[in-house]
């Protein structure tokens, strides 16, 4: 009962107070134009034979373009592709980012020099990471020097970027390396926050510091788990410059991912309703992903 | 009052700056978008020209805008859609045709003195323009490829500079050690594969570009392809593309990796800059001669600018055709299509290499002009890679070609 009233009061208070209204609608307005617009657009597009130009006519296709995209070979490995890459990498990230926040987080001397060191990879350019992974992971490289000449745990040179899954994995390990340091600053973030009575009530029951992290620290920071979970994950799907770089999809579009293999077909191949179809396909296992993280998340704050 | 005279400062502030626009109206400012390399120097060529023929045509003002090979062509495309696009621009020649699809190209044959002005530069290069029976563009500047060496590899391994195709193979064989590879083949797609294949008689498509069965696929090409395909395998013959792992073909060079490449007039620039001592010689000849392929850029103009663009464009164009302005270009690495300065002294001088390109240009075949043509070439690179590399067999994977390349056309 007593919700039913808040809830009705508060709508009064927004209809009344046109202001927020005026603050609002800027922002409402930009996302209907450069967000909504182009969704509703290109689902639209995804049913044509969309060709761009002056005057040109666009006949309806119906589903065929999606047809197009499910059994086109590149387009499935892509989009494997592309969740091996999302699978991989975020939790991998997030996992090592948490670490390297709850050790930071444990100390006092250094701290900023150490959080400003696990940062660094994130500001600077992927393109320029990406060509120095691209020089590391060559079959002259670094790491295979390091590998044959230095360790010698290999014979022969690995030829890392040359066949899908190890060229994959130099991508991957690029993007969990890139991707530590924001981990680490909203993890930083989230543990400050938690309150350090909880810490203090666990001492005083003499609890073990496994304990306190699984008791304490996870459930405190869930919200921001959840958010990294998401944020990352829809990030990994719209993964473009690594592979991009590193390997161009090549060989033979072996590490094509989705977007690498979408940017050919709009750009090169002028397919645009062929594109917008596969970006539509994309668009919706993201939400289906989103929405399942959602529940997994949820689920265990109920358990 | 305060307001009034504000009002009336306002007032005459706009009439001064509408009159100023007025007199600005009677330029026409043409905007020209172009991919010429800033760091050989060619920009500041062409901005020097530009001056020079704003200097003739004083109501003229061009407006040149630098883009990649890859930023052009996704411009013109957006601009398809929104229509923000140049009303002249210099590109890549296999732009034309599917520039041509977006339907945003003028006609520039319809001009009046189009014969004249074609008449005075290079046919094989110009016929990049032609589809139908109008032509879509002006040559602007062309390019071959040419059998590159170096010649203190060559030398150390005593091979001579071979003069067929078959010995060209055994010499880069004979080349491989601890840390030389023969050659390098930066990609898969017919600009490289193709002069080995119409060398030795073979084609791509039908001679109407209708189909590939037959063609792709012959006993020819499978035949050319299996020769790259065993210098691949023994390591002989190095591929960027077939394995992103390889050495890039330009720091092959630079630490003389690499003996032999078939590539275009910019490999003399980087092998000077690199200070390598390199030969270049025509491709050796194949049963059916020696028939490189054909490249270079065409100035293209767009039928959305006004009748008074296009004809000041239609100017520029002119101007950067003739002799003087293509013998500049020239001493900047820009290969001339205007034939008076194919044989100017000057342009000779700047490019010594000339002269191995004009021979190699006689013969020189330009890949198909159709507007699927990216995607056909994709489909080759990907089959010829997955022979090359022995990922299928030869055989197999040019019938696949030849497949996918009848769906695509079909």
């Amino acid at each position: 009962m007593d919700q039913v009233i808040k809830l009705k009061k508060k709508r009064k208070l927004n209809r009344a107070d046109w202001r927020t209204w005026v603050i609002f609608l800027p922002g409402i307005l930009f996302v209907l134009l450069f967000t909504i617009y182009p969704i509703l657009k290109m689902f639209v597009m995804s049913f044509f034979d969309w060709n761009i130009g002056f005057q040109a006519t666009s006949p309806f296709m119906g589903l065929q373009n999606y047809v197009d995209v499910l059994t086109d070979p590149i387009a499935i490995r892509a989009i494997i592709n592309t969740f091996v890459y999302a699978i991989v990498t975020v939790p991998l990230q997030m996992i090592i980012g948490l670490a390297v926040a709850l050790l930071i987080n444990g100390i006092k001397r250094l701290n900023l020099f150490f959080r400003l060191g696990y940062y660094l990879p994130v500001i600077t350019s992927w393109v320029v990471v990406a060509l120095l992974f691209r020089y590391i992971f060559a079959n002259s490289g670094l790491m295979n020097y390091f590998l044959v000449d230095v360790l010698g745990v290999v014979e022969e040179p690995v030829n890392w970027l040359g066949s899908r899954w190890s060229a994959l994995a130099s991508a991957m390990l690029l993007g969990v390396w890139k991707g530590i340091g924001w981990n680490m600053i909203i993890f930083l973030a989230a543990l400050q926050a938690v309150p350090k009575n909880l810490y203090e009530a666990a001492d005083i029951d003499g609890a073990s510091r496994r304990q306190k992290f699984f008791y304490i620290t996870l459930p405190s920071i869930k919200g921001t788990v959840t958010f990294a979970l998401v944020m990352l994950s829809i990030g990994a799907f719209n993964t473009y410059t690594p592979i991009a770089i590193l390997t161009g999809g090549n060989p033979m579009h072996q590490t094509e991912v989705v977007l690498t293999w979408m940017y050919f077909q709009t750009f090169e191949a002028l397919n645009m309703g062929y594109s917008a179809a596969l970006s539509m396909i994309v668009t919706g296992l993201i939400m289906l992903v989103t929405v399942f993280l959602f529940g997994v998340t949820r689920g265990k704050k109920v358990a | 009052m305060k307001r009034k005279s504000i009002i009336l400062a306002l007032l005459l502030f706009l009439v001064v700056a509408m009159v100023g626009c007025n007199n600005d109206d009677e330029k026409v400012t043409i905007e020209f978008w172009h991919n010429y390399s800033a760091s050989d120097g060619q920009v500041t060529v062409l901005e020097t020209l530009i001056d020079e023929f704003e200097e003739v045509n004083p109501n003229i003002e061009v407006k040149h805008v630098f883009m990649e090979w890859g930023a052009l062509k996704s411009s013109v495309v957006l601009g398809a859609d929104t229509g923000v696009l140049p009303d002249v621009l210099r590109g890549d020649i296999a732009f034309v045709p599917q520039f041509q699809s977006l339907n945003v190209l003028l006609a520039m044959s319809d001009f009046e003195d189009y014969v004249t002005q074609a008449n005075k530069v290079l046919d094989s290069a110009n016929s990049s323009n032609l589809m139908g029976n109008k032509y879509y563009g002006l040559a602007a500047n062309t390019n071959t490829k040419i059998l590159f060496y170096n010649e203190d590899l060559l030398e150390a391994a005593s091979v001579d500079v071979p003069d067929t195709l078959d010995e060209l193979w055994t010499a880069v064989s004979s080349l491989k050690s601890e840390s030389v590879i023969g050659m390098v083949e930066p990609w898969t797609g017919i600009w490289n594969v193709g002069p080995y294949i119409w060398s030795e008689g073979g084609e791509v498509l039908s001679p109407d570009n209708s189909t590939a069965e037959g063609y792709i696929n012959s006993q020819t090409v499978v035949d050319v392809i299996q020769s790259l395909a065993d210098l691949y395998q023994a390591e002989e013959l190095a591929g960027p593309s077939m394995d992103p792992g390889a050495t890039g073909d330009t720091d092959g060079w630079a630490s003389s990796l690499y003996a032999f490449e078939l590539d275009g007039p910019w490999r003399a620039t980087s092998n000077e800059a690199a200070g390598i001592n390199y030969g270049a010689i025509p491709l050796p000849e194949g049963s059916e001669g020696s028939i490189s392929v054909l490249g270079g850029e065409n100035f293209m103009q767009f039928k959305n600018s006004s009748v008074e663009k296009q004809e000041a464009a239609w100017k520029f164009v002119k101007f950067m055709t003739e002799e003087h302005a293509q013998v500049e270009m020239a001493k900047v690495g820009q290969m001339p299509v205007n034939l008076a300065a194919l044989e100017n002294a000057e342009a000779i001088e700047a490019m010594p290499l000339l002269p191995v390109f004009q021979e190699a240009l006689l013969t020189a075949k330009a890949r198909p002009v159709i507007p699927e043509w990216s995607q056909v070439e994709d489909i080759i690179a990907t089959k010829v890679a997955e022979a090359i590399t022995g990922t299928k067999t030869v055989q197999a994977a040019l019938d696949e070609a030849a497949e996918a390349i009848d769906d695509l056309l079909g």
